[in-house]
């Protein structure tokens, strides 16, 4: 009778631990890696995939990397690169004006695609805007360097600034190949866009090697390239712009780009208070409305100029935009984390 | 315990062996209910953090283990990011980076999430350990 007993419960027991095991045991015949960087874009660039080995990774990921660079050396406003006509060097003046630049075709790729988004969000992204926004810069830079004296843009400058923004003033010949800014006191910023264009042309590289079942995110611009190996979607968990422990919501992607802009992002503090980086062209102040904008789209440079325009704009008129785009979703977040999302976005949301 | 040496009445025989039957049944239940206890309390919290600088993995951690760990980096290691590891959860207390976003993140528990310190190239990543049940509730991207 013991022995009966000991007998089945041994059984038990091993149909347990095997049931255990099974479930650790799924190993798939492809291994998922990830790698970062620093280097570009002022943030983190990550690329998470599938693939047979470390160094078939590997490979892939170091091209994908000095893709990024290239783009990165173009599309900076902020360096200069020996014999290399880039961002920086269009903003420059000699003589008190600005040069008419030749460069590379796929800075003016970017710029044209900067014209068609200005026309889409109404003026809300507009890469004009630089001389109100390194005013921001400089201010935002100085006082996070010394919190104690840190201080606000005085409006008369940003109002100075903000005469000097227009758009048409941005002269791009597509067949020299050439920009030129014919306001003296106009500078362009990228920054709304630059990021996520530059991902969504490194993706589109990637699809086009037949390369599938990877990710590329930088610095929130997440852009998917096809389903995971499994077939699945990538699941992305949005984090709570307002610090809470839970995600906010869990999107499944297969090939699309999902782009947040957040208040959280990058900010200094002025007498306690929060100001952010992006700055509402109407105001010429960090614009209030929400703390965080996600968009779901396709292309992930649309998503990333489209999240800061929607950031800028009344809740009804961002619905109302993103509902004229096909394939376009967007979730808005409020400063009490209350959320608004677009009709479709549900369509895309899953519980794990 | 010395079930076998007498010889009991066949009523008795059967009492036992319904006894012993409902033993076993109670043990077993007991065993697959610790057993699913098990995959209950494992299923959402990630196991150890890793620390990497500039790609290189700098070290591993317990989450389990309440500590404080130093992230030098930087010319001479001037640099420092203070990451604390307290019930289960990793923060950055306090850090010698500009723009202090690293310290003013939540802290981290869970698989997949993570912490970054941009102008020191410090990332600190909550992972599962190797051996553990697979844990389906994990999102592949958090942004």
């Amino acid at each position: 009778m013991k022995k009966r007993i000991l007998i089945v419960l041994a059984a038990g027991l091993l149909l347990c631990s095997s049931l255990l095991l099974s479930a650790c045991k799924k190993t798939p015949a492809l291994q998922k890696y990830s790698d970062y960087n620093f280097d570009y874009f002022d943030t983190v660039s990550a690329i998470t995939g599938y693939a047979e080995s470390r160094e078939v990774f590997d490979e892939i990921a170091k091209s994908v990397f000095a893709e990024l660079e290239e783009y990165h050396r173009l599309y900076t406003i902020y360096h200069r690169y020996e014999g290399l006509e880039n961002l920086r060097t269009i903003n420059e003046l000699k003589d008190g004006v600005h040069r008419t630049v030749t460069v590379d075709r796929r800075v003016i790729d970017l710029l044209l695609y900067a014209k068609e988004l200005y026309t889409l969000t109404g003026g809300k992204m507009n890469v004009a805007m630089g001389s109100v926004l390194s005013i921001w810069h400089d201010y935002r830079t100085e006082g996070i360097d010394d919190p104690a004296n840190a201080e606000l843009p005085p409006m008369e400058r940003l109002i100075a600034a903000a005469e000097h923004t227009d758009i048409a003033n941005l002269v791009i010949d597509e067949d020299a190949c050439t920009v030129t800014l014919t306001d003296p006191k106009m500078k362009l910023d990228v920054g709304a866009i630059a990021k996520g264009y530059a991902v969504e042309m490194v993706a589109q590289s990637l699809e086009k090697r037949g390369i599938t079942g990877y990710c590329l995110n930088v610095g929130g611009n997440v852009r998917t390239i096809g389903a995971k190996p499994d077939g699945k979607g990538w699941t992305v968990g949005l984090e709570d712009p307002l610090g809470g422990d839970d995600y906010i919501a869990y999107l499944s992607l297969t090939g699309q780009s999902l782009v947040t802009s957040g208040s959280y992002q990058r900010y200094y503090l002025v007498d306690g208070k929060a100001y952010h980086h992006i700055i509402d062209p109407a105001t010429l102040m960090p614009a209030e409305g929400f703390v965080a904008v996600s968009i779901l789209t396709p292309h992930s440079g649309r998503g990333d100029g489209l999240s800061t325009a929607l950031f800028c704009m009344p809740i009804e008129e961002g619905i109302s935009l993103v509902e004229s785009l096909p394939d376009t979703e967007a979730q808005w977040v409020f400063p009490d984390g209350s959320k608004r999302a677009s009709s479709g976005w549900a369509n895309y949301t899953v519980t794990l | 315990m010395d079930l076998t040496k007498e010889t009991p009445k066949p009523e008795e025989k059967k009492k036992r062996k319904l006894r012993n039957d409902l033993i076993l049944i109670g043990v077993l239940l007991v065993v697959l209910v610790l057993v699913g206890l098990a995959f209950w309390l494992f299923r959402g919290t990630g196991d150890t953090v890793i620390v990497e600088v500039d790609g290189k993995v700098f070290g591993t951690y317990s989450l389990s283990k309440n500590q404080t760990v130093e992230i030098h980096t930087g010319e001479g290691g001037k640099e420092l990011n203070l990451l604390v590891i307290k019930d289960g959860r990793a923060f950055v207390e306090t850090a010698t980076c500009r723009d202090g976003i690293c310290a003013a993140h939540a802290p981290i528990s869970r698989e997949g999430e993570s912490i970054v310190c941009l102008p020191h190239k410090v990332v600190i990543t909550v992972k599962r350990s190797e051996n553990k049940v697979s844990e389906e509730n994990v999102p592949d991207i958090i942004t």
